[in-house]
């Protein structure tokens, strides 16, 4: 069983809607697919999918907040002055406050407290759960909660139980949709995947933020390729993109998708592209991408 | 929380976030930034999507130089490590690995810079050691002032990162006389965003007419709300083919949170994001360059009303 990651160093190019289609492809076409929304902050995967049936869904708590005890504080402040994430406020009222949102749960307050006022709790990190998408593939889920810290936690949760779930299911590849950016929760999908896909546009903000993505990919010995999205606009540029993909950053093309309306009424339409409209410029673009990652990944 | 948010210095900040990305955080705080210099006031620009920075790209300003931003790590000095693994069973992220008297070994990647192990080693065996989590980059372009950091990559502690951006902008807005400062917030509800946030008196949520973008403005407005943080929506790509606007504006009404601005397709737009020129210079006259002008209008007007 192969995983296969959709990752972008930058927000908004199309990871979405490229797992989406690439998934789909791959269930019409024989493949055993089985997909997971890694990007457990704004999971959108199932929402491309045009929803799904839960099979099941489980609280996960992995973080950890501390809590003052008001009867013992003294306001002495010296919990203050060690927080490193500055969770720790006050005094006020001769009472210090933890605001849960900004504390990682690290317990050096507990520590450094004279009279025993703190402790540290388990604390929810967000959901975990399974759905049946309308194609017949199950997709996993993660959300985390507002403003949380723990989110590579929460997406090795999500990628632990689609490779269970892909297991049992008989799927020959898992299709994991990353979050946006270089940090936790993306270097979590990474590790240990069987290849990742790294979506671009042909914009110079976008390169940049690939090239700090090829690092993280670079580090963890994982090979990639590169899908650029929106392509039409800029020729040159487009060119020199191509180029420096292959020589610079020694990454497969896998190729590029152009411009299209048509992408943005399927997402409206909550239907992968390639479902929406076959005959899109968009769409034979996918497939082309889609049979080449089967031809040459799978 | 409001009361909790402590306003820390005395310039007004308007965070730019949106929840989804690629809706235009960067394009509108670039833009917002831009236009407000023009009409005079001192600004400074902070770019907290340390993951994936963009705004010097869309202001065409290279990165040079810049400091280092550095999380303790512990030094451990085997002369006076006796073994006893205190530190190991302390580190909330299990960073310290041993066994019983063996010097611990130390997994860079996962320590936070708690401290916690330094704190209980009852022999002074742990000393400040430090690593790089980043870089921050301090540069005047035009009049506008911009902070702008980098996580390094394969360092995954973005919030800490973030938050080191937050402090540095705000230590540079001590006593300088800034008007206003705007904070690009990176993409997500995640605690890298929720720390520009924690500081900010406005929020602009940027987002764009589809089902994606609805959901995630949903996100953020839900963060804001937790944070008692005023918010306000910005539509990008008012009037994308297809796009649904109406459900965009029914949240927004149900919500009772106000449309600041709406801002149209165009093909204008996108070239200036190509060039690394702000559309509020390069094409101040196309249609989204208008909608982007009168935003900056707005906000001026509030600003020296002090109303943010």
């Amino acid at each position: 069983m192969k995983e296969i990651v959709v990752a972008s160093g930058k927000g908004g190019v199309g990871k979405t809607t490229i797992a989406a289609s690439l998934a789909v492809f791959f269930a019409k076409n024989g493949v055993k697919v089985f997909t997971a929304d890694a990007d457990v902050d704004a999971p959108d995967l199932l929402l491309a999918l045009g929803g799904g049936k839960k099979l099941f869904s489980m609280e996960i708590k992995a973080s950890r907040k501390a809590e003052v005890d008001e009867d013992k504080c003294t306001g002495c402040g010296k919990c203050i002055e060690v927080c490193p994430f500055g969770a720790v406020i006050g005094p006020k009222d001769g009472k210090t406050t933890v605001v849960s949102l900004m504390c990682e749960g690290c317990g050096v307050c507990k520590l450094v407290c004279p009279v025993g006022a703190i402790e540290v709790k388990e604390a929810p990190t967000g959901t975990l759960g399974v759905e049946e998408t309308k194609y017949g593939f199950g997709c996993a889920t993660g959300k985390l909660r507002l403003g949380e810290h723990n989110s590579g936690h929460l997406v090795a949760s999500v990628r632990n139980i689609s490779r269970r779930k892909a297991q049992d299911a008989g799927s020959e590849v898992i299709i994991v949709d990353a979050a946006p950016g270089i940090g936790c929760p993306v270097i979590a999908s990474i590790t240990g995947a069987d290849y990742v896909i790294a979506v671009t546009e042909p914009t110079p903000a976008t390169k940049r933020n690939l090239e700090r993505l090829s690092k993280v990919i670079k580090h963890f010995g994982v090979p990639a390729g590169v899908v650029i999205n929106m392509s039409g606009y800029s020729k040159d540029f487009e060119t020199t993109l191509k180029d420096w993909v292959v020589r610079e950053l020694g990454f497969q093309l896998l190729g590029e998708i152009p411009v299209d309306h048509e992408v943005v009424k399927a997402l409206v339409q909550m239907k992968p592209i390639i479902e929406f409209n076959p005959d899109a410029k968009a769409s034979k673009a996918l497939i082309e991408i889609a049979e080449r990652v089967r031809g040459e990944i799978l | 929380m409001k009361n909790l948010r402590k306003k820390i210095g005395s310039t007004p900040i308007v965070a730019v976030t949106g929840g989804k990305g690629g809706t235009g955080k960067s394009t509108v705080a670039v833009n917002l930034a831009t236009g407000l210099s023009a009409e005079d006031l001192k600004v400074m620009l902070v770019d907290t999507d340390v993951d994936g920075p963009s705004c010097a790209t869309l202001l065409g300003v290279q990165l040079e130089g810049g400091e280092e931003v550095r999380t303790f790590v512990p030094d451990i000095e085997a002369s006076k490590c006796v073994g006893c693994r205190r530190c190991i069973e302390v580190c909330p992220e299990h960073a310290l690995i041993g066994l019983q008297g063996k010097i611990p070994k130390l997994y860079e990647e996962l320590c936070s810079g708690c401290k916690a192990c330094q704190m209980v080693c009852e022999y002074k065996a742990i000393k400040d050691g430090w690593k790089k989590i980043g870089t921050v980059y301090s540069l005047i372009v035009d009049k506008v002032k911009l902070v702008v950091s980098e996580l390094r990559p394969t360092e995954p502690r973005s919030p800490v990162m973030a938050r080191a951006t937050v402090m540095k902008a705000i230590e540079e807005l001590k006593g300088d006389g800034y008007d206003v400062a705007i904070f690009d917030t990176a993409p997500g509800v995640h605690n890298a965003v929720a720390q520009p946030l924690w500081v900010a008196d406005l929020a602009l949520a940027v987002t764009e007419p589809t089902p994606l973008g609805t959901h995630d403005l949903k996100l953020i407005l839900d963060l804001a709300r937790e944070l008692e943080l005023p918010v306000e929506v910005v539509l990008n790509k008012a009037d994308v083919p297809g796009g649904l606007k109406d459900e965009l504006l029914n949240t927004c009404h149900e919500r009772g949170i106000k449309l600041t601005a709406e801002i149209p397709l165009d093909e204008e737009l996108l070239r200036s994001y190509i060039a690394g020129d702000p559309l509020m210079k390069k094409a101040p006259n196309s249609p989204a360059g208008k909608a982007l002008l009168s935003l900056v209008l707005t906000i001026r007007d509030r600003l020296k009303g002090g109303e943010i």
